[in-house]
């Protein structure tokens, strides 16, 4: 559509206008704080962060938030999938309480949510020591971090895809079986694709979530450093000079992550 | 082919008590039933999604209730189609054949044969969303019938269309039966379909089976009160018999009597008569008639096409508007009902 | 299935394997990780210290990785007598801290090692910057457009040591209503005076700062930052960090500035009450322990090595921190062997 039929339907409806102009300070709140810290770091201070850019270490930082989180989202796929399905589909007692606790991590501060991490992981802990013998380890390590992710995003994974199958018609289901599918052929090709918007958009989510984790990861796994930690580390000992531009590559590349997803995810609907 | 043996389940709202009624090979079965009273729930528990707290269900003579719905080989018409909205009509028609692992060849031929029957050839492409209630309708039974199933059904496939479409349908529903042949189950609420399209109805009422006849004796005969009230037998009038004659009883029904065609030779009964067996005049007139009662008329109401004719003897009936005006009827005019005595029907109270 | 469904697939694995292998440590090399709990102020010349290190150490077949942790150095202890976490090196900004929390339970012995001053940090874009001296400081810190700042005295000992100075302040100047003018009116701090001894209470959760005169972060190096963004004008400080962060800094006469051996007896008169416990004015003095849990004892004693012989005596004089030469030890008999040659009991 062209930019004037848009805006025509836009005029239209004054009340979506005034809606508009309302919503968009929450927008240009988001669009300012982030801004003036991109161009401060890249007009005024472009060295800085090229300086940043090319440090190995930040890098590697940075490469392994993405991957931590990739991997702490992926379990979350992983059992959080059937999970969301049983909940979306059936009633049992007790139910309000698995879905209260599904959603607590949101609530808890990140610090205290990193303390119980510890105390439950470390390697005094039975689980810790169990796990030492297969030599996974939790503290410092990549296992922790990703430990730590998920406890904070899981949810957020759980309840998108549960509303995705809520979505989807549950009669769609019982015809498929009428037909000569399975309990698991019905749910692979009816309840899975209809529901795959939902699935894709909470994943999504659930990876932005953990990237940004701070609280949880720090009190369980200082090294290896994940971005968040660096910044920080950067900051108490360079200030802001030394922690900004470490944020602003983080951030840029984190947009440029998300926009491709989104524009990929578009593309593959469309050609549906 | 298909019973159901006492089939007793509880849904909250909802209950079956002691459903009981069997379906032969070939036959076009219509539930006949109230909106809403769950009627859904007794073809899914047919279906197998639901096992019965009580009873049996036996499909071609086994003993089925305890087989998963993928197992019974049964065609599913919901009323609001449920198609799979992100497949083409195509490939939903062709969804029961492929699960049922089917070689490609078989599957397009099949596809394409059941869809030049269905008239809906020309959407193969389309996607549900896309079409009209009554392609949707084809669509549907098109998915559920390219599997050939032992039976299939039909939970109120017309009600969700425009009139005309619904009588489209309906008269399209039983040119299919007469070529397919396929044992059908088909549930509404609406009279004509079951009266048009039923071998055999079976009326169920708050979860209970109340009569399985063939249509005339169900619209005529009502097994009971509710069944009349529901099936559309206006007057329904209290009486007791005082003899029979060579097989026509004499009814007391407190200012008149009535002569019933019964067997029935004594007791309190209910005396039932449709009201378009009830012909009005001006003026007391012989005929063959055994019924007549004079009554002055209390309302004079139009139901679409007819007019409904009260009267205070407690009988209604149904005339056209011709009748009416030349007739001259309106309220507190005196007229004559009469009605033969096979036309009304007795049970026992 | 779909053939876009097998490339999603293929990809997640790749990704998953491809990860695990780079983030994974090369089989091949032992690899020791010696992990520092140490107080924020010491995280600069740490930095360095670690770089000389880590190169000393590293050999084909051993690679060592100095994790430092700084945080406050209440909070450091704490993580090791409280969570229990396992530290090689413990280094606090209070030596006290280490006689008073970890021994005998988590430590044996403490090494002093270098010293500090407290001071006043600000830039020239500070209110008052050309005006401020010695002598009239806590006169400035009174006006009402001035915003200054110290660290919370229950997390970080340069946090606790600022109102002491400002307590020792009122006997320097003359003038009693310092104390109150700066701190007491500013938050819900207060003192206890009581014959020539001053008791501060600070043993309360919420310190309950007035915002828009006194800025309380956890450490004091956060206060850095804002100091140098020009949204607070004055902060508490040790020499060392305002030298390290290229700040201004002012300095204190040695009988308020906790720096001198030589008043020690003055700096005993003010005790702070903190939820953590007591603590009497002392000379800053840093203190340095191997946790008796330690998991490289020995490679620990190789760091405490560089932090006190004549390498380590030439980073704390470049930071502004005077070393302590030699280094000084609470028990010779219980210090290990290695570092018996550098240090002398008290």
């Amino acid at each position: 559509m062209t930019l004037d039929k848009r805006l025509r339907g836009v005029k239209r409806f004054p009340l979506s206008l005034l809606f508009s102009m309302v919503g968009s300070i929450l927008v240009l709140f988001t669009i300012l704080t982030l801004f003036n810290m991109i161009v401060q770091q890249l007009v005024l201070e472009p060295t800085g962060f090229v300086k940043a850019a090319t440090d190995p270490l930040v890098i590697e930082s940075i490469l392994l938030t993405l991957y931590a989180s990739f991997l702490a989202t992926l379990i979350a796929v992983i059992f959080g999938t059937p999970l969301a399905y049983v909940l979306a589909r059936h009633d049992f007692p007790g139910k309000n309480i698995v879905e209260s606790v599904i959603d607590v991590p949101v609530i808890i501060p990140h610090s205290v949510a990193g303390i119980a991490l510890y105390t439950l992981l470390m390697r005094r802990s039975v689980i810790g020591t169990a796990f030492q013998n297969i030599g996974v380890v939790f503290e410092d390590s990549l296992w922790g971090i990703v430990a730590a992710m998920l406890f904070v995003s899981a949810s957020f994974y759980i309840n998108a895809a549960r509303e995705g199958f809520q979505s989807v018609n549950p009669r769609l289901e019982r015809v498929a079986r009428t037909l000569g599918a399975s309990q698991w052929r019905a749910f692979h090709h009816i309840a899975l694709p209809l529901a795959l918007r939902h699935l894709f958009s909470g994943a999504i989510m659930a990876w932005a979530r953990g990237i940004s984790e701070f609280g949880a990861v720090i009190i369980i796994a200082f090294y290896p450093m994940i971005a968040p930690v660096l910044i920080f580390y950067k900051f108490t000992t360079g200030g802001l000079r030394g922690s900004q531009p470490i944020a602003v590559l983080l951030i840029l590349i984190c947009f440029a992550v998300f926009i491709g997803l989104r524009m990929s995810s578009k593309y593959w609907e469309r050609r549906q | 082919m298909i019973a159901l043996e006492q089939v007793s389940h509880d849904w909250g709202d909802f209950a079956l008590t002691d459903v009981s009624f069997s379906v032969a090979d070939g036959e076009y079965f219509v539930i006949l039933g109230p909106t809403g009273a769950g009627k859904t729930l007794i073809l899914e528990t047919i279906a197998g999604f639901y096992i019965p707290r009580e009873g049996h269900i036996l499909l071609k003579g086994d003993d089925a209730t305890h087989t998963p719905p993928e197992k019974r080989n049964i065609g599913f018409v919901y009323q609001d189609y449920a198609l799979f909205p992100h497949m083409t009509v195509e490939e939903n028609v062709a969804f029961g054949l492929k699960m049922h692992g089917s070689p490609k060849e078989t599957v397009e031929h099949r596809v394409q044969k059941i869809m030049e029957v269905m008239q809906i050839s020309h959407l193969k492409e389309r996607f549900p969303t896309t079409l009209s209630g009554g392609e949707q309708q084809r669509t549907a039974l098109a998915r559920a019938l390219v599997i050939d199933p032992d039976v299939l059904l039909l939970d109120e496939p017309l009600s969700a269309l425009d009139p005309r479409t619904r009588e489209n349908l309906r008269d399209e529903l039983k040119r299919l039966h007469q070529t397919q042949g396929t044992t059908t189950i088909h549930v509404t609420h609406d009279q004509t379909e079951a009266l048009v399209l039923a071998d055999r109805i079976a009326v169920i009422i708050d979860g209970r089976v109340v009569q399985v006849d063939v249509p005339s004796k169900v619209f005529n005969n009502p097994a009971s009160v509710e069944v009349a009230n529901f099936v559309g037998v206006e007057n329904v009038l209290k009486g007791r018999i005082l003899s029979n004659k060579d097989g026509v009883a004499r009814v007391d029904v407190g200012t008149y009597q009535v002569h019933v065609l019964s067997s029935l030779g004594e007791g309190d009964v209910h005396v039932f008569v449709r009201p378009e067996n009830i012909i009005l005049a001006k003026e007391k007139f012989q005929s063959s008639a055994r019924n007549v009662v004079e009554g002055q008329i209390i309302d004079v109401t139009q139901f679409g096409a007819v007019f409904r004719i009260s009267m205070d003897t407690g009988l209604s009936a149904f005339v056209t508007k011709q009748s009416v005006d030349e007739l001259g009827l309106q309220a507190r005019e005196t007229v004559y009902a009469s009605f033969k005595a096979t036309a009304a029907h007795l049970i026992k109270r | 299935m779909k053939p876009r469904t097998m490339l999603m697939i293929v990809a997640v694995i790749v990704i998953v394997v491809v990860g695990g292998i780079y983030f994974s440590n090369p089989y091949w090399k032992e690899k020791t990780v010696l992990k520092i709990f140490h107080a924020g102020s010491l995280t600069v010349p740490f930095e360095t210290i670690e770089t000389q290190f880590e190169a000393d150490q590293h050999t084909f077949l051993r690679e060592v990785d100095v994790q430092l942790e700084p945080a406050g150095s209440v909070a450091c202890v704490k993580k090791i007598t409280e969570l229990g976490e396992e530290a090689d090196v413990l280094a606090s900004a209070d030596y006290s801290l280490i006689p008073t929390m970890m021994i005998p339970t988590h430590a044996d012995w403490y090494v002093i090692f270098a010293k500090n001053r407290m001071t006043l940090a600000y830039t020239a874009n500070s209110m008052y910057a050309d005006e401020i001296n010695a002598t009239n400081w806590y006169e400035i810190l009174r006006r009402s457009d001035v915003k200054w700042g110290f660290s919370n005295p229950n997390l970080d000992p340069c946090g606790y040591r600022t109102p002491m100075v400002i307590q020792l302040a009122e006997l320097e100047y003359g003038d009693h209503n310092i104390f109150e003018d700066l701190i007491e009116a500013n938050s819900d701090i207060t003192v206890t005076k009581n014959n020539g001894t001053y008791t501060i209470n600070s043993n309360i959760t919420d310190l309950n700062p007035k915002t828009e005169r006194l800025t309380i972060r956890d450490k004091s190096v956060d206060l850095v930052s804002l100091v140098q963004a020009g949204g607070l004008d004055y902060a508490f400080e040790y020499s060392s960090v305002a030298k390290q962060h290229g700040l201004t800094y002012l300095e204190l006469p040695e009988s308020i500035d906790l720096s001198a051996v030589a008043y020690t007896d003055t700096y005993s008169t003010v005790t702070i009450r903190l939820t953590s416990g007591t603590n009497t004015g002392s000379p800053i003095v840093y203190g340095i322990t191997i946790p008796t849990n330690a998991p490289n004892q020995a490679l620990a004693e190789e760091w405490v090595k560089y932090v006190i012989n004549e390498y380590g005596q030439g980073v704390w004089t470049d930071n502004g921190q005077p070393p302590i030469t030699p280094a000084v030890t609470s028990d010779l008999d219980k210090t290990p062997e290695s570092l018996k040659a550098y240090v002398v009991e008290e």
